[in-house]
């Protein structure tokens, strides 16, 4: 067990290790001196060598590597080029409306995945199962940034049921008092229903869009599963014994086909993060997205940069995280000859 | 299903044949054409998605042509005007027909789509073939580099790469290209390393094969199933990943007619009540996307071995 986690702590270290490495390359084929970008174009030749002296930039490359990651981790992830602040501020402050759309969406996707794929399997009802198939090709065709025009057109200015693209709160309305700064969290602790049911009711669709490519993932993952467990010898026993349809797919077939679906969770991760780019932007939601929606536009890559490598990084952790999850669950992975087949 | 998959089964075998050099093969070409065709038309499964593609191909080719509106001439007095007989999809902000700006990016997405598969196979192809057959020290450097590149989330790594080289949808398309590298080198190195150790390549070796033969009559006929299934999935993901990177102004930029560039320009309209100028591409990528999503699961399907997937 010890050995396997070894095995599996290494190879993400050294696969953040290439990441760094991939990053550094990339930032250095920008072109232009990073000196320049900082100051803008209207600084001096003078200020601009002097500048690139102080951040290093007449040192050896590796000299230079070592900086940057050395500087990332310690969280100095340097300043926008466009208007000066620091990047860990501006990625600290959007970052909890980012977190919280995740979090909604995450759970928006399980609970539909887990549910229809469970009305496929559970009766074997031809229609039922090609319905929700439809639906899981649909929405793995479907790219998120048009599912979500097709939400706000439908849902905001066809039928008026829900807030259009005006961020994370109506106009008028004042956010809670601030703690975790998600707004339906700190709406709560703070006893404001009203606030709470106002901030949940812009959340809807933007997770909604968020969550559709790892929601048809899911779906096709967990029904092949769930096909492929409920005929295994201990389902029929379990019925055998008098255990009723419903008991024995909670007890004995969900648990055995969730495990599969565990490795998706680095997929949906990364796909959360790209998907805060596009998404964001689509509802002016004030999170690290548009942050780096903005910065793209503006070629302030300073923020890119960050955001890049910050994602790398945390995809590498999240899916370091489920494999050793899966271990802990799965008595098969821990055997070394196995895991290292 | 049962009569197709014999089909298919027996077609499959012959896909994996090296191909046959002798003379009077163009009679025996046609007639596998037309089994082919036959055998793709009698599985609705298949048919349905390979008849969606060629129509959208024919479109792409002839629709520019037959539709005489220029995707970039503005036309301010027409502009916004909503679907009708002269502007059968309506015209967007500058008055240009919405109709002529899809059908000119149907070109964009599927050609550049297609060429970046084509291009991520070959590099991620090559490289798994020669580490899964070479071996050695090269295999674990260059396995290790196709980690590193796994272990970035794969539209952030595009962006990146676009950002890099300078925005643009050349850049675009070699950022979403290298994404797809690993994957091809991950399934053909493990393919080759299978294939490798299969008895008929032991018996060409006693028969004093060389090694460049084995590799290039033997080992590569057979990956190739793996490696089309592979191409038919990413095809779906380039285009997907191209019209998102367009979409946050990675990559085509105004004026190109690139559906994501397109529904971009189109979303602050959408709200107002010019839906078309948003929709129409959107609508052409999703048809698009489903279309070769559907074709490549349904390709692994009859043809991986390892693929079966449960089913009712």
């Amino acid at each position: 067990m010890a050995r396997v986690i070894g095995l599996r702590l290494l190879g993400s270290i050294g696969a953040v290790f290439g990441a760094t490495i991939l990053a550094f390359v990339i930032m250095r084929l920008l072109p232009g001196n990073p000196a320049r970008l900082i100051l803008g174009p209207l600084a001096t030749q003078h200020a601009v060598s002097s500048l690139s002296q102080e951040i290093g930039l007449d040192k050896p490359i590796y000299v230079q590597y070592w900086r940057y990651i050395s500087d990332f981790f310690q969280g100095n992830w340097g300043y926008s080029y466009s208007d000066g602040e620091s990047v860990r501020q501006l990625i600290g402050e959007r970052a909890p409306a980012t977190i919280e759309l995740a979090i909604y969406s995450f759970a928006f996707t399980i609970l539909a995945a887990v549910g229809l794929a469970l009305a496929s399997t559970y009766r074997h009802r031809p229609i039922t199962d090609r319905i929700v198939r439809g639906a899981s090709y649909l929405g793995f065709g479907t790219p998120p940034f048009f599912l979500a025009l097709l939400l706000l057109i439908v849902f905001f200015k066809t039928f008026h049921l829900l807030p259009g693209p005006e961020g994370r709160l109506g106009v008028e309305a004042t956010p809670p008092p601030a703690v975790t700064r998600m707004y339906t969290v700190d709406a709560l602790l703070a006893g404001q229903l009203g606030t709470f049911w106002e901030a949940f009711e812009h959340l809807i669709l933007p997770s909604l869009a968020l969550g559709i490519s790892s929601f048809s993932f899911l779906v096709r993952l967990l029904r092949a599963n769930l096909l492929e467990v409920s005929r295994e010898p201990f389902i029929t026993v379990a019925r055998g014994k008098g255990l009723r349809r419903w008991t024995a797919f909670r007890r004995h077939a969900l648990p055995n086909a969730f495990l599969p679906t565990l490795t998706a969770g680095g997929l949906v991760l990364g796909e959360f993060l790209a998907g805060s780019v596009l998404i964001e932007r689509v509802f002016n939601w004030p999170g690290v997205g548009s942050l780096v929606f903005d910065a793209i536009v503006k070629q302030d890559y300073a923020i890119v940069q960050t955001f890049i490598l910050l994602s790398a990084v945390m995809f590498v952790l999240v899916n370091l995280v489920v494999d050793l999850l899966y271990a802990v669950i799965d008595p098969r992975v821990r055997i070394p000859s196995v895991a290292s087949a | 299903m049962d009569s197709g998959s014999l089909t298919i089964a027996g077609e499959d075998v012959a896909a994996v044949q090296p191909p046959n050099r002798s003379g009077s093969t163009a009679a025996r070409a046609s007639a596998g054409a037309g089994r082919t065709l036959r055998t793709i038309l009698a599985d609705r499964k298949l048919a349905l998605p390979s008849i969606v593609l060629l129509v959208l191909v024919l479109f792409a080719i002839f629709g520019p042509i037959i539709w005489n509106h220029s995707p970039d001439t503005q036309n301010l007095i027409n502009s916004l005007e909503s679907p009708s007989l002269s502007h059968p999809l309506g015209t967007d902000q500058l008055g240009r027909d919405v109709l002529a700006r899809v059908a000119d990016g149907a070109r964009i997405s599927l050609l550049v789509a297609t060429l970046i598969t084509v291009a991520g196979a070959i590099v991620g192809g090559l490289i798994g073939l020669l580490a899964g057959t070479i071996g050695g020290a090269s295999d674990g450097v260059v396995m290790r580099i196709m980690d590193a590149i796994l272990a970035f989330p794969p539209l952030i790594l595009a962006m990146a790469v676009t950002v890099g080289f300078g925005i643009g949808l050349d850049t675009a398309a070699i950022g979403v290209a290298l994404v797809s590298v690993p994957w091809y080198a991950r399934l053909l190195r493990s393919e080759a390393l299978r294939i490798r150790s299969l008895p008929f390549i032991e018996a060409a070796h006693a028969m004093g094969a060389t090694r460049r033969r084995i590799i290039t009559r033997h080992v590569v006929p057979h990956m190739l199933p793996v490696l089309f299934i592979q191409m038919a999935a990413a095809l779906g993901y380039a285009v997907i990943a191209l019209a998102g990177l367009s979409f946050i102004g990675l990559g085509a930029q105004v004026p190109t007619p690139e559906w994501g560039a397109m529904m971009t320009e189109g979303l602050s309209y959408s709200l107002t009540g010019q839906w078309w100028i948003s929709i129409c591409p959107g609508v052409a990528l999703l048809i698009t996307v489903t279309a070769v999503s559907m074709l490549s699961d349904r390709m692994r399907d009859l043809m991986d071995p390892r693929g079966h997937y449960a089913r009712l």
